[in-house]
């Protein structure tokens, strides 16, 4: 972790900047934004993730679409799905561990301190991290999704660009959710050690064992459709993978009964239904941790 | 003298006048009348070539002749009853615009519809119209080259395409529909159907007790259903092109309890299911033959009833499905073979090897999963398909083999190599570039926010002065 550079962020600055108060409030937003991100940058597990993405992203859409070129047609909804797989296991881990050493590990080195001290309100702090770390989030992924693009436009023509940039869009939304979480996790722990445990439990409970509960319990309680459902899409990686299925397909059948359930439901409105409660796991944990950190100490 | 002329002139000029309107007025809709006034006069056998523009109301031919449209014909029902009926063998009609039939379920008011056969419809083009062309036991017809387009109703309550009804012998060929029902042929024997093309329709090719009949190069693409047999026996499935129908059923092909089927060099991409099986064949023995189709990129490639037996499911390639083969509520598909003659099919999922290099797999490909069985035993599951659960429970599965279930059917000489398979072409050509464009965006505006992060100094970097560096304590 690079240290704090005193001449961007002490008051002087701020003080002299002439203009009206909720300009230097973006400034400074702005400002912690763009350290969190250089921070990004400059720690391995950004590059780490970058190029992990980008390689896997590249090979499933590659081999996703072996052999589909002699016979004239691009298959891209399985290259979809094979990227589903993976956004679903890489991109939460990636978005909950950034989030979740994001103010910890500040607190543990004594550095949360030193910044609280500047006349900055804690939320512009904890929102400039947001901001920072989402954006270099969504560009790692750009960077990733660009290459897969790539190879689809190589292999398989233009089919599908709709639906492969509302796949970018749910990413980047899930990506955001689960940071969101991570900086919640990051404000209740003391250490980044806990908040890096909290952050891979919560990983593991939304990707693997929310699922596989829900499994059991539709086969033992004999669920009905709506509540699997119901119950189903509070999961934000169940919302994101029937949002893009949703894109794709226009409609949720390949989800068997509750697919169709759901479609017939809610119609042309889920979409938009599915997209809400990724907002919502942006919003909320944001929101929570927000107020969690106005009322704690920086220690 | 003068005065006269002047008042002759100005005389003309007013007749001039009157006269054009009159001449404009020609080009005015007129009633069909017009045409069943020129059959009339017409011996049998004639031709008639009827001039250009509108006719409306409802036409009916009841001799034998021939109608050709000069030009842009228009016959226009406005929205009331069957366009055109043909009650006379030996009818022909070609080149004309039918369009406007009425609405209403209890007369199915159709485009074009024939008593009598054989009758000839070619090059004509079909526009809001409820039934297309609605044959009723009209034997050797001949459908050709018309271009159907049907009215924007719910699915199910559209009318059908192209009808046959008792019907033997006729000739589809070179058709295209667009927004309707069906092409569907109830017990009509013996027919051609070749290089139609069927789409945003419910099913795109349907027989009803039809049986004894080649279909070859259509091209069935965004039906609810591509093709959709029921009942009936003896025909030959070759090069057709059946991709994207995912409706409620969403089958590729679907064959309900038809003995004798040859399934050939067919291409089944991106469908819902690319070949349904339900109890066919059903007679004692009778068989069916799955030969060289691509099944791939559908959701499941070949879906079957517990009870199908006796088909040969030989040389086909399976590539990408969500799931290959898929056994409707649970099973096994052990009565059917997935060989002939020592050659099974290729699987992209086959996790063997072919040491002797000869083509064929040593090792059987007989595939277990633990989460499709539990989805055939509870359906409401499907919706943890495509999630990292689902790999979850097949990576236990496979780590504990006593929780294996039992291999749905057994390959035992799968390819090795994608066999070269004689497809229809695919007609539609796609663009590159706007996917191109979209991968350099996405990758340069991310490097871009990057360096514009990292290399640009703070806004207030510029317009207030550094103080001089504190030193921390």
């Amino acid at each position: 972790m690079t240290t704090l550079s005193t001449d961007q962020f002490h008051g002087h600055e701020i003080q002299t900047h002439a203009g009206p108060g909720h300009t230097s409030r973006m400034y400074c937003t702005i400002a912690f934004a763009k350290r969190e991100f250089f921070d990004a940058l400059s720690s391995r597990w950004f590059l780490l993730y970058t190029v992990a993405f980008s390689v896997l992203s590249i090979g499933v859409s590659y081999m996703s679409l072996a052999g589909s070129g002699s016979q004239g047609f691009a298959g891209f909804g399985r290259t979809t799905a094979g990227l589903l797989n993976l956004i679903m296991l890489v991109v939460p881990l990636m978005a909950l561990i950034a989030g979740a050493g994001s103010i910890a590990g500040e607190r543990e080195r004594g550095t949360l301190l030193y910044l609280l001290a500047q006349p900055i309100t804690r939320t512009e702090l904890l929102i400039g991290k947001y901001i920072g770390l989402g954006i270099a989030i969504c560009c790692s992924m750009g960077i990733g999704f660009g290459l897969s693009a790539a190879v689809l436009a190589f292999n398989a023509g233009g089919v599908g660009l709709g639906s492969f940039s509302m796949l970018i869009v749910f990413t980047c939304m899930l990506a955001l959710a689960m940071l969101s979480l991570g900086m919640l996790l990051s404000v209740l722990s003391r250490r980044s050690g806990i908040a890096t445990g909290l952050g891979l439990f919560s990983w593991l409970t939304l990707v693997f064992l929310s699922d596989l509960g829900l499994m059991a319990g539709t086969v033992l309680f004999k669920l009905r459709v709506q509540e699997v459902f119901a119950i189903a899409i509070i999961n934000p990686l169940q919302a994101f993978k029937m949002g893009v299925i949703v894109n794709m397909n226009a409609s949720l059948d390949v989800l068997g009964p509750v697919g169709s359930y759901a479609s017939r439901t809610f119609g042309d409105s889920l979409s938009w239904i599915l997209a809400l409660t990724l907002v919502g796991w942006i919003v909320f944990p944001l929101g929570l941790a927000l107020i969690l950190f106005c009322k704690r100490g920086g220690i | 003298m003068l005065m006269s002329r002047i008042l002759i002139l100005l005389i003309s000029i007013g007749v001039i006048g009157l006269v054009a309107p009159v001449s404009i007025a020609s080009d005015q809709p007129q009633s069909v009348d017009v045409i069943a006034e020129l059959i009339d006069q017409a011996d049998d056998g004639a031709t008639i070539t009827v001039p250009e523009g509108v006719y409306q109301g409802n036409l009916v031919v009841s001799k034998p002749i021939t109608l050709l449209a000069n030009g842009d014909v228009v016959i226009d029902a406005l929205g009331k009853g069957t366009v055109i009926e043909l009650r006379a063998e030996g009818i022909t009609l070609r080149g004309f615009t039918v369009r406007g039939s009425g609405s209403t379920v209890d007369h199915e008011p159709a485009g074009v519809r024939a008593f009598d056969g054989p009758v000839t419809i070619e090059d004509n083009t079909f526009e809001d119209v409820y039934f297309g062309i609605d044959l009723r036991q009209s034997p050797e017809t001949i459908i050709r080259n018309n271009h159907l387009v049907g009215k924007d109703l719910e699915l199910g309550r559209r009318g059908d395409g192209i009808r046959l009804w008792w019907s033997h012998g006729c000739v589809i060929q070179d058709n295209t529909a667009i927004d309707l029902r069906d092409m569907v042929f109830w017990y009509s024997e013996d027919l051609v159907i070749e290089r139609n093309k069927v789409s945003q329709s419910r099913y795109g090719l349907h027989f009803m007790y039809s049986h004894n009949t080649v279909m070859s190069e259509n091209e069935l693409t965004d039906n609810s259903v591509g093709i959709y047999l029921m009942y009936s026996n003896n025909i030959t499935l070759k090069h057709n092109r059946v991709v994207n129908n995912r409706g409620s059923s969403g089958y590729g092909i679907g064959l309900k309890d038809c003995d004798d089927i040859v399934i050939e060099d067919n291409a089944l991409l991106a469908n819902r299911v690319g070949i349904y099986i339900d109890n066919s064949p059903s007679s004692v023995d009778a068989v069916g033959l799955i030969t060289r189709n691509s099944l791939s990129f559908n959701e499941i490639g070949l879906l079957a009833t517990p009870i199908t037996h006796d088909n040969v499911i030989s040389e086909n390639v399976f590539v990408e499905n969500e799931e290959q083969v898929a056994v409707h509520g649970g099973g096994q598909l052990t009565l059917n073979s997935f060989e002939k003659d020592g050659r099974g099919n290729f699987w992209s999922d086959y996790a063997g090897f072919d040491l002797e290099n000869d083509g064929i797999g040593d090792l059987p490909h007989a595939p277990r999963s633990l989460f499709r069985n539990l989805l055939a035993r509870e359906p409401n599951l499907r919706i943890f398909v495509h999630s990292p659960a689902q790999q979850a429970i097949e990576l236990t599965a496979r780590a504990f083999p006593d929780l294996s279930p039992q291999p749905m059917f057994t390959d035992p000489s799968p390819l090795s190599t994608v066999p070269k398979l004689q497809l229809m072409p695919s007609s539609d050509s796609t663009n590159p570039w706007p996917m191109a464009v979209l991968s350099a965006g996405l990758f340069f505006s991310s490097l871009c926010i990057g360096w514009f992060f990292v290399y640009t100094p703070c806004e207030s970097d510029t317009q207030v002065p550094h103080p001089p560096r504190r030193v921390d304590a």
